[in-house]
């Protein structure tokens, strides 16, 4: 399939892929302000945006903002399946969302400006 | 009825149809490969599990005990393939699976065959890479080895240089399969089928297994010395080609060097040129001149790349390993074709005899050397031979001459022709294409120091014998100028050819005698000149009886 597309296509699908990118990390840090989650509520959130497709993207972002000291976890056992990781925002994560979302504005106010 | 697994996934048990748990193990190790650059692998991992878990948990229930094969489907739709996945480094990791395969695409390289082998697989192998039977390349190993000889040391050779195929993909290279999923599917089952029937011999016996263990660390000690040899070797064969290399360059720059090794004890040889006429054509030495460069660098690229190969532990290249060595055997076969046939030019041997009488009335007959030097450029100089060549003769001094006693009254010059040819007739035409001078002036005769012989003839062992015949009472003066001349003249005191110049000698029924020599190998002047005397007094005496 992915043989067929034509430059042109591939150049499209290229640049949705890098917005998305950089959005989602915003979304995620978003849903978490209002308090902590574990991955699949965060998923439920970001499918009903139709940020992602797939549920596999979501878990080496998650791994990558905890590593970066932005996110942190604890365990919690569940009844229905295995413990889950219940993510919230550390006090860097919290300072980085500010930046984020000033720099969101910024870019909506761009877009917009650019756009009429 | 369906055979299920026990699985254990982020710690929840579940039962699992085979086909599904097969299908689930292939997604998880999919994902794993996609990762396994990254440092978070292990905990992105065991998060797509935990979720995993989860997510077959809410579809087991009381009814529903086994995860069948939809189930894995449904799941790996929710979590999507690696490829789908949004992703910081997805622009890398997408570029990497794809360059892979641009390489490793259908392209043939040489492996040795380790699946069937009887040594090294190497036999096995060329079959592979040109697609016939392995019988016929083990068929030549063997007559290569029983009629030319050279077989094993190809075959060594080879063996070092060829490496062996070890993973799936190395031996569809082999065969030149293209790869793809199935394909390496299919060999590693294939392989995965020999595994097990290995086993099963060797657990039919526990000696057998002993035996494998003992055989293995016999070899595990034998591949850590070869290894450390293999350093040692390479670097000395690294130095032997580089020394050979230096050397065949030097041969290059000065083309004497080249031939004075291979044609023994001849030095000093200033140019090709000469060579040149051993050959029926010039092209023919040309061509023979480029075959061996072929069969002395080729070995020495192989010395130095060997030796590269063992201490640097660089791949090397089948495909060029066998042009080189294929280019090598026709080298070879083409020198020796060529050889042959240069050899067979000298094949028959021929001589033509013309005979002088010369009216002489004097008693001494001067015998000397004509003052004419060789013409032409001197190409080859020995102790008493030498060559010389312009631009439409060739020289050389292949003339001997001698003195027998004459059976007659009078003295006669008898010269005989010889060379060789292909055949008789040719032989005999390059005789009579050879020129030769000498001078008569009443008691003197002069000789040519050379012979004369057009450069179409090539050359083809020219040479001339001559023969002065002697009456006796005769005497003959050999002349300082002579020395190169003259060849093994009998004579009653065995005087060496160099010691009768500058004497006069008598043809006495004994044979040549000195007539005033002062003293010769012990004889006494004074004695032979009583000898002289005597047999002259006897002569006398019988002529006046």
């Amino acid at each position: 399939m992915h043989c067929n597309l034509t430059r042109v296509e591939m150049k499209i699908e290229n640049t949705k892929a890098q917005m998305r990118k950089g959005v989602l990390e915003y979304c995620i840090l978003s849903i978490l302000k209002s308090g902590e989650a574990y991955p699949s509520e965060i998923i439920d959130k970001l499918k009903e945006a139709k940020l992602i497709v797939v549920e596999g993207t979501l878990y080496p972002l998650l791994t990558r903002l905890k590593n970066a000291g932005i996110l942190t976890y604890r365990w919690e056992e569940s009844k229905s399946g295995p413990p889950r990781k219940y993510y919230q925002l550390t006090k860097i994560g919290e300072e980085f969302l500010k930046e984020l979302e000033t720099t969101w504005n910024e870019l909506v106010k761009a877009v917009k400006l650019t756009s009429k | 009825m369906n055979q299920t697994v026990t699985i254990n996934i982020s710690g929840i048990v579940f039962h699992i149809e085979l086909d599904a748990y097969e299908d689930l193990k292939n997604y998880l190790n999919k994902i794993k490969s996609y990762f396994k650059n990254s440092e978070e692998c292990e905990d992105i991992m065991s998060d797509i599990e935990a979720r995993i878990a989860e997510l077959f948990s809410e579809k087991m229930s009381d009814l529903n005990q086994v995860i069948l094969r939809k189930d894995v489907d449904e799941v790996i739709t929710i979590m999507g393939k690696p490829e789908q996945y949004i992703d910081e480094d997805s622009e890398e990791q997408h570029e990497a699976p794809r360059a892979e395969k641009r390489t490793n695409s259908t392209e043939k390289k040489f492996f040795r065959n380790p699946d069937e082998r009887v040594l090294g697989g190497v036999a096995s192998g060329i079959a592979s890479y040109f697609g016939f039977d392995t019988i016929w390349a083990r068929l030549f190993f063997v007559l290569t080895t029983l009629f030319v000889g050279f077989g094993p040391l190809l075959y060594i050779i080879l063996w070092i240089v060829i490496p062996e195929a070890k993973t799936a993909s190395d031996r569809l290279q082999m065969k030149g399969d293209p790869i793809n999923i199935d394909n390496i599917g299919k060999t590693v089952q294939d392989e995965a089928g020999k595994v097990n029937e290995k086993l099963k011999n060797v657990n039919g016996s526990k000696i057998g297994h002993i035996l494998e263990r003992i055989f293995n660390g016999i070899i595990a000690v034998i591949k850590t010395i070869f290894k450390a040899a293999g350093k040692l070797i390479g670097a000395i064969c690294l130095l032997f080609g580089l020394l050979f290399a230096v050397w065949f360059i030097m041969g290059l720059v000065d083309d004497s060097v080249i031939f004075s090794y291979t044609s023994e004890g001849i030095t000093g040889i200033e140019s090709s040129e000469l060579f040149e006429l051993m050959f029926a054509t010039a092209d023919q030495f040309y061509l023979f001149l480029i075959c061996l460069i072929v069969v002395i660098v080729i070995p020495i690229i192989g010395l130095m790349f060997a030796g590269v190969k063992l201490l640097f532990g660089v791949k090397g290249n089948g495909a060029i390993t066998i042009s080189l060595s294929i280019l090598w055997f026709i080298g070879l076969f083409a020198a020796i074709t060529l050889g042959l046939k240069t050899a067979s030019d000298q094949k028959s041997s021929q001589k033509e005899i013309s005979s002088t009488y010369l009216s002489s009335t004097t008693d001494v007959i001067y015998l000397k050397a004509s003052e004419k030097t060789i013409p032409g450029e001197v190409m080859l100089e020995l102790d008493d031979f030498s060559l010389a060549l312009d631009e439409k003769y060739l020289y050389s001094n292949e003339i001997e001459l001698t003195i027998k006693e004459s059976q007659t009254d009078s003295v006669e010059m008898i010269i005989e022709t010889r060379s060789n040819g292909k055949n008789r007739k040719k032989a005999l035409e390059n005789v009579r294409s050879i020129n030769y001078d000498f001078e008569v002036a009443d008691s003197l005769i002069k000789f040519d120091e050379f012979l004369t012989t057009p450069r179409a003839q090539r050359m083809r062992n020219q040479s001339i014998r001559i023969t002065l015949k002697l009456p006796l009472g005769k005497a003959v003066y050999l002349d300082e100028s002579l020395n190169g001349l003259i060849y093994d003249i009998d004579n009653v005191t065995d005087t060496w050819d160099r010691k009768m110049i500058g004497e006069k000698w008598v043809m006495l029924p004994n044979g040549l005698t000195c007539l005033d020599c002062s003293e010769i190998d012990g004889i006494k002047t004074e004695d032979i000149t009583a000898k002289i005397e005597k047999e002259k007094d006897e002569l006398e005496s019988a002529e006046n009886e």
